[in-house]
């Protein structure tokens, strides 16, 4: 279990939330060239979602006199995307990241908002994720504790 | 880790005021209401004993439908997780509560058929989302990430059991 951490831990786990949320609006933007037709919509979904979280996490930083970073231009992947299945792989990773960066928020805050925002993040990681990794090949289909490490 | 009542206050001397003024800016949980408590039982036991049940309640449902095995034996892995997970955090937090986790579990029954033993475990990792997500909004701190971790992989588990 994570120790208690004071409020800049809060501030810097709310940042890279805000970072792995602006990675995955990206993801899904590339992705979206390569998976088949069935997975638009899911896919829309879930671009949708990131950009819901990216936003508050932004107008929740701004409020708090918070530099909000920007998104970088373009991100490196982990392997090369090709194909519909490495495109998956490549969702998985964004939202495994979303999920623990997340997780690092709700060890660190007390605030309900944030709390439950970040349940939700990590419950859509794996209820969007485990369509990418089937279509990936990835097994198990859900992680037993997402946002762990 | 339980002898801090007011976390908030607590840690306010090393804030910035504007990192006071972010971390306090929505409701905030009582100090005292999140942590483990010296006397009852665990807030953890019943996301436990949930996660104990279904993965017992899966696995048997396996070994009776062969042909479901592949689908249920994935979620009881999970459920088997989960609380094995549960049952370490409320061990460190509470040693006079394993009596109850040394209990033995309750029998399980198996349903009349694979597609009744799907449905089943659907509804029950649904109920165990729902509750493990009220959970980790108001738990500690140091507890709210596994708890919402549980809720995560069984809000999972039950879409692809409903897929």
């Amino acid at each position: 279990m994570t120790a208690p951490v004071d409020g800049s831990a809060g501030l810097e786990a709310v940042r890279a939330a805000l970072g792995a949320e602006h990675a995955a609006v990206w993801c899904c933007g590339l992705a979206s060239a390569f998976l088949p037709a069935a997975a638009a919509q899911p896919l829309a979904d879930a671009a949708l979602a990131h950009r819901q979280r990216r936003d508050a996490l932004i107008a929740r930083l701004e409020a708090s006199g918070e530099r909000a970073a920007p998104a970088a231009a373009a991100y490196a992947t982990p392997r090369p995307v090709t194909d519909g299945a490495s495109a998956a792989a490549l969702l998985v990773v964004a939202e495994d990241d979303v999920a623990v960066a997340w997780r690092a928020v709700l060890e660190r805050t007390d605030d309900r908002d944030l709390r439950t925002t970040g349940v939700a993040a990590m419950t859509a990681s794996a209820t969007v994720g485990w369509r990418w990794r089937r279509l990936a090949g990835i097994t198990p289909e859900v992680p037993p504790l997402p946002g762990s490490r | 880790m339980r002898t801090v009542r007011h976390p908030v206050a607590a840690l306010a001397p090393t804030l910035s005021r504007r990192s006071f003024t972010f971390l306090t800016a929505g409701v905030v949980v009582s100090g005292a209401a999140g942590c483990a408590r010296d006397e009852g039982p665990d807030e953890l036991e019943a996301p436990w004993a949930a996660a104990r049940a279904d993965a017992a309640a899966a696995a048997a449902a396996a070994t009776a439908f062969p042909d479901a095995a592949a689908r249920l034996t994935p979620v009881a892995e999970a459920r088997r997780a989960h609380a094995d997970a549960l049952a370490t955090e409320i061990r460190r937090a509470r040693p006079d509560r394993s009596e109850v986790l040394d209990a033995p579990a309750p029998a399980v029954g198996t349903p009349p058929s694979a597609a009744e033993a799907v449905t089943a475990l659907r509804t029950s990792v649904g109920a165990a989302r729902e509750a493990a997500s009220t959970l980790a909004v108001s738990t500690a701190r140091y507890r709210a990430g596994l708890v919402a971790s549980v809720a995560a992989s069984c809000a999972g588990w039950a879409e692809v059991l409903a897929s």
